[in-house]
């Protein structure tokens, strides 16, 4: 399975990325929106992605409706993963796109839960 | 006429709060089993900051200081799966600006109306304008100082009522 991160900290695309990599995933990593539309674009579809929502250039929300504005971007489950907790937020981004929500700061297990809430986790790790 | 004067943060926020917060950034971030254990007293060397800044009825900063070793030491915890073979200043700005950036979305969550939170900054600690408008933590994480400041930006709240925060 194939992720792509997208977060303006490095720190947390590592941390994001390394979590992905354990389940299994090959994973990307994008600094912004539009970096991660740029790396769309070249034609790596993956699986997931996770996204921060503020970014500069093109934020998180922006992006997931960009994505979602696009049927050959259909198969990608959009995960948002962000310090923005508030209800009002995660409803903005899931009528936006998004599949997923997570709350900054989370744990491994908590990504092991979303994604098998989103049938996302390879099997071997469902053992 | 004077200008109103923003709600002091102390009445949403208290330190046992943030402190609450930044134990559990520091068990999911940092590493389990790290702690930040609260000091009696302030923390004197100060060399290492980084903020986020909430605007919205309640202005004012998050803001994480502590000496640069402290902040390099952390940095390699944030990115112990996959650390670069050298820590540069970049990594260090991103990490502890991260950092500020959790905390500062936790924080912001338990402000009364909706607001907007900034990108993570990093450099001399921004003023603060009210004494009264200050939450304070104290603590010591491996034996080392670091400050973790909730302090109002100025004495004005922002009142833009149709604009939505991003």
């Amino acid at each position: 399975m194939r992720a792509l991160v997208i977060d303006d900290s490095r720190a947390m695309r590592r941390i994001v990325g390394s979590i992905l990599e354990d389940f299994g995933y090959e994973t990307r990593q994008a600094g912004d929106g539009q970096q991660a539309l740029d790396v769309l674009e070249e034609g790596y579809l993956p699986d997931l992605a996770c996204v921060d929502w503020n970014m500069p250039v093109m934020d998180g929300l922006q992006f997931v409706s960009a994505v979602r504005s696009n049927p050959a971007y259909r198969q990608v489950t959009l995960m948002m993963v962000t310090t923005e907790s508030e209800t009002n937020r995660i409803v903005r981004a899931l009528a936006a796109g998004a599949h997923e929500y997570m709350i900054k700061p989370f744990t491994a297990d908590a990504m092991r839960d979303k994604l098998a809430l989103l049938g996302l986790l390879p099997v071997e790790m469902c053992l | 006429m004077s200008a109103p004067v923003q709600e002091a943060i102390t009445t949403m926020v208290d330190a046992a709060t943030v402190q609450s917060i930044a134990d559990d950034v520091w068990t999911s971030l940092v590493g389990d089993g790290e702690v930040l254990v609260p000091l009696p007293v302030p923390a004197t060397e100060v060399t290492v900051s980084a903020w986020v800044q909430i605007t919205g009825p309640w202005c004012g900063a998050v803001v994480v200081t502590c000496e640069e070793a402290t902040a390099v030491a952390l940095t390699e915890c944030l990115l112990r799966a996959r650390p670069p073979a050298v820590i540069e200043p970049e990594d260090v700005d991103d990490a502890l600006g991260e950092l500020a950036n959790v905390l500062g979305g936790n924080v912001k969550s338990l402000l009364r109306e909706p607001s907007s939170l900034g990108l993570p900054q990093t450099g001399p600690i921004p003023p603060a304008f009210r004494p009264d408008d200050l939450c304070r933590v104290d603590a010591q994480w491996r034996g080392q100082s670091l400050t973790i400041i909730v302090q109002g930006a100025i004495g004005t709240p922002h009142t833009e009522r149709n604009e939505v925060p991003q």
